[in-house]
């Protein structure tokens, strides 16, 4: 049995230790924001957030988060940090097809926690393992300046 | 909210499901008494099954193949040479045979690897070289076209020309690497299979479904669900698989699943055809073009599906944006024992402008022009006629567009600049190409008329709301935003009082696949015409219903036969700068800046217009020096996102893009085309960047490190 | 149903040599590596054919700190944790953000692209040139291995089945005077896999080379370095005569042997390897 934290909830499961983490927290958890584009780490669209830093869901056994504290899109789409992000992707026009845009928040998130104010350089290393085929990244990459700008003092709060 | 100017952006109407990442894909579905289907694929490139041996199947297992298909094997596109399921020829590395189907994924791959099918194995054709050498052997070649001034006459010319240039241009395969795989669901009801998944096209799916289950009308309903990217992946490649698990829940008696593997997708779904384009080009002493022969041929692959059309595209294109003297053309699509190539964002075009522009660009060499002067001299006006014979019969603004980028770009000095760095810098070079390019918005010729014969419905409920009743796909790009733009806008009402619900063949009319960039510009002018049928007959509070269909503008008329005539009703223009840095020890081209101006009759929504430059142009780009797919003995080599190489973040640079206003009559609001169009541009002017940084000619996309090296190589060489 | 695995997942270290010891045993760390190698297809978990052992939570392998002037890296450091720490030196750090993208760098270990052995691994031609050692620990004890010799191949390394990597010590890494270089080449900016890595390590006195040494990855099975290159350039002053960087470039040409696949062809490996190294050579330092 192993348990862990899953969007603030602590939660257990029996499935075999070699599960991957995105299996479990779609098939299991029902939790859909997780999305498989690749299954080898080269895509991002699965990224969660393991005890707040972010990590592709695809290469993690479950067996090796015992205890840790997980969080997938649907665990901070209440906070402040997503409802700026949420905006600041509308206003800049960072959503095409939207499969790797969960992912690609989850990506942003972890920037702007960690560097409330990067420069275009360090929002490009954000995301650069977060693949995006319709837009070619650059009004992604406005959106988080964007919500560096807007959400000024919120990122630190975590 | 109000609209006042069309262009002005608007949310998107489906941001904050896909933000959110709840809206659901086609994998995120469960449904009851769901099973799951898994392809045993073909694992030679030519030959004949002999024999096939199943492994003891545990309850709940079972095995479709082509024995399960009521109505013919074949998938409809265009020719009938698209099997469902192989039963006793495969063609290709990866083609289906047959289907296991059952609940758990585990014990499918378990049993997948127990079926033991043995072949008589033949010689297959693995290169599109090989193809050429065998063209006259039956089947190689699937369709070819040849138009133009006469051969005689050419001939004559080239016999009193300065000099004749031959180039021989090749161009790879392109991988559309949608975020969203593949993905195909089938839902079984006792009177009724509905198929929902990831498509670009409706009625195409629709279509292929009748004829595999020779079923009656309301027996099949086609859904689409939000669809994670297609760029023309999801055109035609979708009806296979729609095939696969309609054919299975029929058989099985269960809601049938298909979602591919990025591995999978990536070896098995259409490409980009590679292409092969030979030119011939007279000159006269100074340089000037006396006559052009475009000889060109595409790698279909093992089945025709729609190669045909595309080798329509790539020859209406091989003159690019010129007025080319006597010019000739012929095509043809050629056979190889290789993955299925298809539909892939400006269908042909993208090969034809790397080729045409790159051998413009050598042939300003030899006139010792800047390629940029040199261009300008040839680039066609209104009035001029298209090679075919037609006419470019709206204004065409390319000068504006590209005085406009020298100046923003500063160009001369820049170039200047340049070179001065070459000389002082012994490891990275410097250079700045352009490129020239339009792209006939729409269906070849007569394809509306005949084919497709779009017909749109808007719906009004007792509030007031309106939907519109289509069958186009937003895979991204934005129609269910645009689209309801245009019909908010015309019926005078809130943005927010129309919808655009998923559509479903039960519910909609055949307003055309979503394909060819013509949705915007056709399916929205039927929308626009519905939107004034209503507004006369407006009744608030009441239930009301307008349907529109399509009328076709008679131009000069479009002979497939003797490819003359108008090809299409309209074109939209592009100009892209780019500027580049090379490394000389490693080959490795970064991006440093980007240029592009382009028409597109009148921009919908600035915002969603911006993200289709930037997409188009990161895939158009990379199309040129970064995306490598090669194959070695019909077997694709690169399986993996990182091992092909699309462009990541740290790949792009910001793009300094304007649109150019030049409002197109049959257009809704004077829109055309836009979303191929923005591709077509970024190889053709990334190869003259790194040319002119290089001082050197390559005769191929990608431009690839590798390429690079080995041109430095015997660059080397040959200077000592 | 998937199948049923036996996986382990101790708290302390000894109790996991301890399982080691009894059992052979499949060691995940970070697992970037590991999850793709034994990847099933969609849906399915990846197959393993021994039980697994988790490690990287162990914190006795996440430490890094100094002795003399030796540095002492914990295996089970994540990328992320290498960047961020002070005594790290640069060009490791550089070398460090050409490795994938930052989801896989907060997950990645040093210890686990090590072991993963791979002839495009990142981090190893500059632990080559740094003479890394591995720290290998068992039951029975401590041994060091130099990790030209800890790697022998692809995805073969001179583990024994009751052992744990837990430290990898970078010797005299913290001397002044050296000057580092490391070049990864790959087919795009981020997310990629090296199709050359060169890393070029020199320490001068007054013009003079006192050391010298040069490690390249991706060009055959393991990385390519050669000492007795290397003491050929001992005591040369710099700038280096175009002939004796001629001489070197000619005798690495004599052994860099690369291959072809579906990133790369076996000439552009070589000639780029090459350049690379030339190009250290000419430098002025």
């Amino acid at each position: 049995m192993i348990t862990f934290t899953l969007n603030g909830r602590v939660v257990e499961t029996d499935a075999p230790a070699t599960v991957r983490l995105l299996d479990l927290i779609r098939d299991d958890f029902e939790l859909i924001g997780t999305k498989e584009g690749c299954g080898e780490g080269e895509c991002g669209a699965c990224s969660v957030f393991v005890n707040n830093l972010v990590q592709n869901s695809c290469l993690i056994p479950i067996g090796s988060i015992a205890g840790a504290n997980i969080q997938t899109i649907e665990g901070i789409i209440e906070t402040e940090q997503f409802k700026i992000l949420d905006e600041s992707y509308s206003v800049a026009g960072g959503v095409q097809c939207g499969y790797c845009i969960p992912g690609m928040i989850m990506a942003s998130a972890a920037l702007l926690s960690k560097n409330p104010h990067p420069s275009e350089t360090e929002i490009r290393e954000g995301i650069s393992g977060n693949l995006c085929r319709c837009t070619g990244y650059n009004m992604i990459v406005d959106a988080i300046n964007l919500a560096a700008q807007k959400g000024d003092g919120i990122w630190q709060k975590k | 909210m109000k609209l006042n100017d069309i262009s002005t952006s608007v949310p998107k109407k489906d941001h904050k499901g896909k933000v959110s990442g709840q809206l659901p894909y086609i994998s995120d579905v469960k449904v009851e008494n769901m099973v799951y289907g898994v392809l045993y694929r073909s694992p030679i490139a030519y030959g004949k099954i002999s024999t096939i041996q199943l492994p003891n199947l545990p309850a709940g297992y079972e095995v479709v193949g082509s024995e399960q298909i009521p109505g013919p094997n074949y998938v409809k596109i265009i020719k009938e040479d698209q099997p469902i399921f192989a039963s006793e020829w495969v063609n290709y590395i990866g083609e289906p045979i047959l289907m296991l189907v059952g609940k758990e994924l585990n014990t499918l791959y378990r049993l997948l690897n127990e079926v033991k099918i043995e072949f008589e194995e033949h010689q297959a054709i693995y290169t599109l070289e090989d193809a050429i050498y065998r063209k006259s052997e039956s089947g190689v070649t699937m369709a070819s076209y040849e138009f133009g001034e006469s051969l005689e006459i050419i001939s004559a010319i080239e016999h009193g020309a300065h000099q004749i240039i031959e180039e021989e241009y090749d161009t790879g395969y392109q991988e559309h690497v949608y975020l969203e795989p593949q993905g195909m669901l089938a839902l079984y009801k006792d009177d009724e299979i509905i198929v929902q998944g990831s498509m670009q096209c409706l009625y195409y799916i629709k279509n292929a479904l009748l004829s595999a289950l020779a079923c009656g009308e309301d027996e099949v309903r086609v859904i689409q669900s939000a669809t994670g990217g297609g760029f023309g992946g999801k055109e035609e490649y979708p009806s296979m698989m729609a095939c696969h698990v309609a054919v299975a829940a029929r058989a099985v008696k269960k809601s049938v699943m298909l979602v591919y593997d990025r591995s999978e997708d990536m070896v098995v779904t259409t490409k980009r055809h590679p292409a092969k384009i030979n030119y011939r080009t007279s000159l006269d002493k100074d340089g000037n073009i006396l006559s052009m022969c475009v000889d060109l041929f595409l790698d279909a692959g093992a089945n025709e599906g729609l190669s045909s059309v595309v080798l329509q595209r790539a020859l209406l294109n091989s003159a690019g944006v010129y007025k080319i003297p006597h010019f000739h053309a012929k095509g043809f699509v050629l056979k190889t024992n290789t993955v299925p190539n298809g539909a892939f964002r400006g269908f042909g075009a993208p090969q034809s402008f790397a080729g045409i522009e790159s051998h413009i660009g050598h042939l300003s060499k030899q006139a010792k022009i800047d390629p940029l002067e040199y261009k300008r001299k040839y680039l066609v006006k209104q009035g001029d006629p298209t090679i075919t014979k037609g006419n470019f019969r709206d204004p065409v603004l390319m000068e504006e567009m590209i005085e406009d980028l020298l100046y923003s770009s500063d160009y001369k000095k820049k170039k200047e600049d340049f070179q001065r760095f070459n000389q002082q810098n012994q490891r990275y070079k410097k250079g700045m190409g352009t490129s020239l390019f339009l792209h006939g918005c729409g269906f070849t010729g007569s394809g509306e008329r005949d084919h497709i014969k779009a017909t749109v419905k808007l719906v009004k409920t007792k509030n007031d709301h309106v939907s519109l009743k289509i069958s186009n796909s937003d895979m991204g790009q934005g129609i269910l935003t645009t689209l309801c733009k245009i019909v908010a806008k015309e019926l005078d009402i809130s943005y927010e009082q129309v919808f655009y619900p998923d559509p479903d063949t039960k519910e909609v009319p055949d307003s055309g696949p979503t394909v060819a960039s013509r949705t915007t510009m056709i399916v929205g002018k039927l929308l626009e015409r519905a939107a004034r049928k209503l507004k006369t007959q407006w009744l608030s509070g009441v239930e009301q219903e307008v349907e529109e269909h399509y009328i076709h503008r008679e131009m000069i008329p479009w002979n497939e036969k003797t490819f003359t005539g108008d090809a299409y009703p309209a074109y939209s223009w592009g100009v892209n700068f780019v500027e580049v840095e090379v490394d000389t020890l490693t080959g490795n081209v970064r991006l440093e800046k980007v240029y592009a101006n382009y028409e597109v009759g009148k921009v919908i929504d600035e915002r969603i217009m911006k993200g289709q430059i930037d997409g188009g142009l990161a895939q158009g780009l990379a199309y040129g020096y970064l995306e490598k797919m090669t194959s070695k003995q019909g077997k694709i080599q690169q399986k993996s996102i990182s091992d092909y190489g699309p462009p990541t973040s740290l790949d792009v640079v910001p793009i300094d893009s304007k649109v150019f206003d030049n409002p197109y009559t049959d257009g809704p609001y004077g829109a055309k085309g836009a979303g191929e169009l923005t591709l077509i541009g970024g190889a053709p002017a990334v190869q003259s960047a790194i040319e002119n940084a290089l001082q050197t000619s390559f005769q191929q996309i990608p431009i690839t490190p590798e390429v690079i090296i080995n041109s430095l190589w015997t660059k080397e060489g040959e200077e000592g | 149903m998937a199948e049923k695995v036996t996986a382990y997942r101790f708290d302390r270290i000894d109790e996991t040599l301890s399982q080691l010891n009894r059992e052979d045993c499949a060691i995940i760390a970070g697992g970037t590596d590991v999850m793709v190698l034994h990847k099933s297809r969609r849906g399915v978990p990846p197959k393993f054919s021994k039980p697994i052992v988790f490690i990287d939570h162990l914190s006795e392998l996440k430490q890094v700190y100094q002795t003399d002037k030796d540095l002492h890296i914990g295996a089970c450091c994540t990328y992320t944790e290498l960047l961020e720490h002070p005594l790290i030196p640069t060009p490791i750090k550089s070398a460090i953000k050409t490795i994938a993208a930052p989801a896989i760098r907060n997950r990645g270990t040093v210890g686990g692209n090590i072991c993963n052995a791979s002839p495009a691994g990142d981090m190893l031609p500059l632990l080559y040139v740094y003479n890394a050692k591995v720290l290998l620990r068992s039951v029975n004890g401590d041994r060091f291995v130099a990790i030209s010799d800890f790697i022998q191949g692809p995805r073969r390394i001179q583990r024994l089945h009751n052992e744990i990597v837990t430290e990898i010590i970078l010797p005299s890494v913290l001397e002044e005077g050296t000057h580092v270089i490391f070049e990864k080449v790959g087919n795009r900016n981020a997310d990629a896999i090296a199709k050359v890595s060169f890393a070029g390590f020199m320490r001068i006195n007054k013009e003079r080379i006192e050391d010298i040494r040069f490690a390249f990855g991706a060009v055959g099975p393991t990385m390519i370095r050669s000492r007795e290159i290397e003491k050929k350039l001992v005591g040369k002053t710099l700038p280096l005569a175009d002939a004796e960087i001629d001489t070197i470039v000619a005798e690495f040409d004599k052994i860099i042997r690369p291959i072809d696949d579906q990133r790369s062809t076996a000439v552009y490996r070589k000639t780029v390897a090459l350049n690379l190294l030339r190009y250290f050579l000419s430098l002025k330092q």
